[in-house]
């Protein structure tokens, strides 16, 4: 998308082709705050692969298939799913991978050490407490569960093992993009928190045709209230967790609003959903997401006294108020005009781009970031353990204290993972009875 | 020095009598290497916790200042670190996969997994004086990315309670002298240059079983 050369001529096939706020911010203007893969140019020796496996091959399980596939460090040994047809789609990213229909086969594979769990949400419990038994290393998707305790089973089980490393899907935590345009947050460039505003609008059914009306059921869990939390739980979760994180504080209250206003199919969950989240000192995060309408798609928004910060898919634009003070640097950031307004880039690695205008290509997806991360930190885990063992022998008490030591690549653990499931259960809760709920500091504390 | 330490000297006295005593390496006590180094742009620290290996002392070995004696002691050690655990850090913080990933093809770590001392000889250098730290130079073979190298370091040995050593040292290397080119990046056009010399340091701590 090269937003410059396209400032003075919007038109519909553009905006399309773009198919992002991104692209529409970018034609009317604003200040870009992108991340730059950092480490890109840094020389490579040999990467040691490790092996892993992917359960649960829906469509999100297969974009994580086929991000592996672009990941140096990741050989996928196997893939996994129990619809033949599911496993044999996701195999054309992984032409190497045994495709096994019983994650049981995996787990008591010796020689994979990693297992990617992205199987409907209700079956997370059960694949993710055997794994961590088998003493697997597990990436876990977000939502960690569809019932707090389950979530909480999950959590407990991922504490308990502490020699292992648990990550939870909630990719925005491992984007070097998000943790630079952070920093900015957190040195006071927008000033006091004001409010903050998210949309997840895509304009697509969720329903999948099946061959057969048992296939349907298992296809279309999404749909049933029995199994799923809705589009909160499925897609908005990821906004709840980055309005937590960049608040830095967990909500005291959520209110919710739900309707049905275009998939009159026999669905049990809202197609449209408006959520308060209240993080009591007077800020407060409004979401929408609607599966009938898709004008702008994703993005957030945090208004501060001095300035307000968007993120749009893989850029981020600070907008400044005009009493704001001077910061110095964005005098010379890159600035696209939005309608109205001003947008400074927050563009990672801006000092190594060959020219201002030069637009960044190779942009790498959070889920990219976060699987890199989550091998990287699997692999040094187990290293670890292994070079302790051999040199200190069996010390359980002692081997607990050394793995704290251990560093992890940034990432959401186990305890993100439960507070994000958890508001994301109670905001579903909130929007299925149009009502508000409490949030008890209690609820997010694990027992 | 209280009880614990005499009744500690009087059990390495009645051990001594018996020939060799053997320590082991320790888990979660205090045991840690760094290597510091230069570059063009900054300098840069590696860490590690983990360091394996044996101490044997024999007859001639005493922790207690009043008996040992000035000269070659009898202790024998092998020392191994393993490369992988080996990191970068910055302000206490884990720095960089890739900058770990440089220094591991560096030291060849598929073929040699560890960094390995092994004493040739232990030499107190000055009576020692009550609660400070014997002061020894030690002699040994250091293998680094499998080229071994003959140095000589001061060490510093004390004994942080019963049945524990702990060893502190610190030496001067050039990476040349291991068969090791300075790493130099492919970032900032080539500029980027890291210095031959590094110091490298440690904290070890044995205990009996």
């Amino acid at each position: 998308m090269n937003s410059h050369n396209h400032n003075q001529d919007l038109t519909r096939r553009d905006f399309i082709k773009g198919g992002s706020a991104a692209t529409l911010m970018g034609l009317l203007g604003g200040i870009e705050l992108t991340a730059r893969a950092a480490e890109a140019e840094a020389p490579a020796v040999a990467v040691a692969k490790t092996r892993c496996a992917v359960i649960g091959l829906g469509s999100w399980g297969r974009e994580i298939v086929s991000t592996l596939s672009r990941i140096p460090g990741a050989e996928v040994a196997a893939v996994c799913d129990t619809y033949g047809a599911s496993l044999r789609r996701a195999a054309r990213s992984a032409p190497g991978a045994a495709q096994v229909d019983d994650y049981r086969k995996i787990l008591a594979d010796d020689s994979v050490p990693a297992v990617i769990v992205a199987t409907p949400t209700h079956l997370h419990r059960e694949i993710v407490l055997n794994a961590l038994e088998a003493g697997k290393q597990v990436y876990c998707e977000a939502p960690l569960a569809h019932t707090i305790d389950d979530a909480r089973a999950i959590a407990l089980a991922a504490r308990k093992a502490s020699s292992q490393h648990f990550q939870s899907g909630l990719q925005l935590r491992a984007d070097k993009h998000r943790a630079f345009v952070l920093n900015f947050i957190r040195s006071g460039a927008r000033g006091k928190a004001v409010a903050a505003r998210a949309q997840y609008l895509k304009k697509q059914s969720w329903r999948q045709a099946a061959p057969s009306p048992e296939r349907e059921g298992e296809l279309n869990w999404r749909l049933n209230k029995e199994t799923s939390i809705g589009m909160v739980g499925e897609l908005g979760i990821h906004q709840l967790d980055a309005s937590n994180w960049i608040h830095d504080a967990l909500p005291v209250s959520v209110t919710g609003f739900g309707s049905m206003l275009l998939w009159r199919d026999g669905r049990e969950l809202p197609d449209t959903s408006h959520l308060v989240v209240e993080y009591g000192n007077g800020v407060r995060l409004i979401q929408t997401c609607t599966l009938a309408n898709s004008f702008e798609g994703e993005y957030e928004v945090y208004y501060g006294t001095d300035g307000t910060v968007t993120f749009m898919g893989s850029k981020s634009w600070l907008f400044k108020e005009a009493d704001a003070p001077l910061l110095g640097w964005e005098v010379y950031a890159r600035k696209d005009s939005f309608y109205q307004e001003t947008g400074i880039a927050l563009m990672m690695d801006a000092s190594k781009q060959k020219s201002l205008t030069q637009e960044v290509t190779d942009v790498i997806t959070p889920l990219q970031y976060a699987l890199e991360n989550f091998l990287r930190s699997a692999s040094d885990v187990r290293a670890a353990v292994e070079d302790f063992t051999s040199n200190y022998g069996e010390d359980e008490e002692a081997l607990k204290e050394h793995m704290a030591t251990v560093p992890r690549q940034v990432g959401a653990g186990y305890l993100e993972g439960y507070q994000a499931t958890v508001l994301a259960i109670k905001a579903h809760e909130a929007i299925s009875k149009n009502q508000r709920v409490e949030l008890p500091s209690s609820l997010f504390e694990l027992a | 020095m209280g009880g614990l330490a005499l009744l500690f000297a009087a059990a390495m006295v009645a051990q001594a009598a018996e020939g060799w005593t053997e320590y082991r390496a320790r888990p979660g006590t205090g045991s840690k290497v760094t290597i510091d180094g230069t570059s063009t742009v900054h300098d840069w620290t590696v860490e590690g916790l983990i360091i394996g290996g044996t101490v044997e002392v024999g007859p001639n070995f005493s922790t207690d200042p009043a008996v040992a004696k000035v000269g070659k002691v009898d202790l024998k050690s092998t020392v191994f670190i393993p490369v992988r655990s080996l990191k970068s850090m910055k302000e206490g913080k884990p720095y960089s996969t890739a900058m770990d990933d440089i220094m591991y093809g560096k030291l060849k770590m598929e073929e040699h997994k560890n960094i390995e001392f092994k004493l040739v000889s232990m030499t107190l250098k000055e009576a020692p004086k009550a609660g400070a730290p014997f002061l020894f130079e030690a002699e040994g073979e250091l293998k680094v990315a499998g080229a071994a190298k003959t140095i000589t370091m001061p060490v510093e040995m004390t004994a942080p309670e019963a049945n524990r050593l702990k060893f502190s040292g610190k030496v001067t290397a050039k990476m040349t002298d291991f068969g090791i080119e300075p790493p130099a990046p492919t970032v900032g056009l080539g500029l980027i240059k890291t210095g031959d010399e590094i110091k490298l340091g440690f904290d070890w701590v044995v205990g009996k079983r």
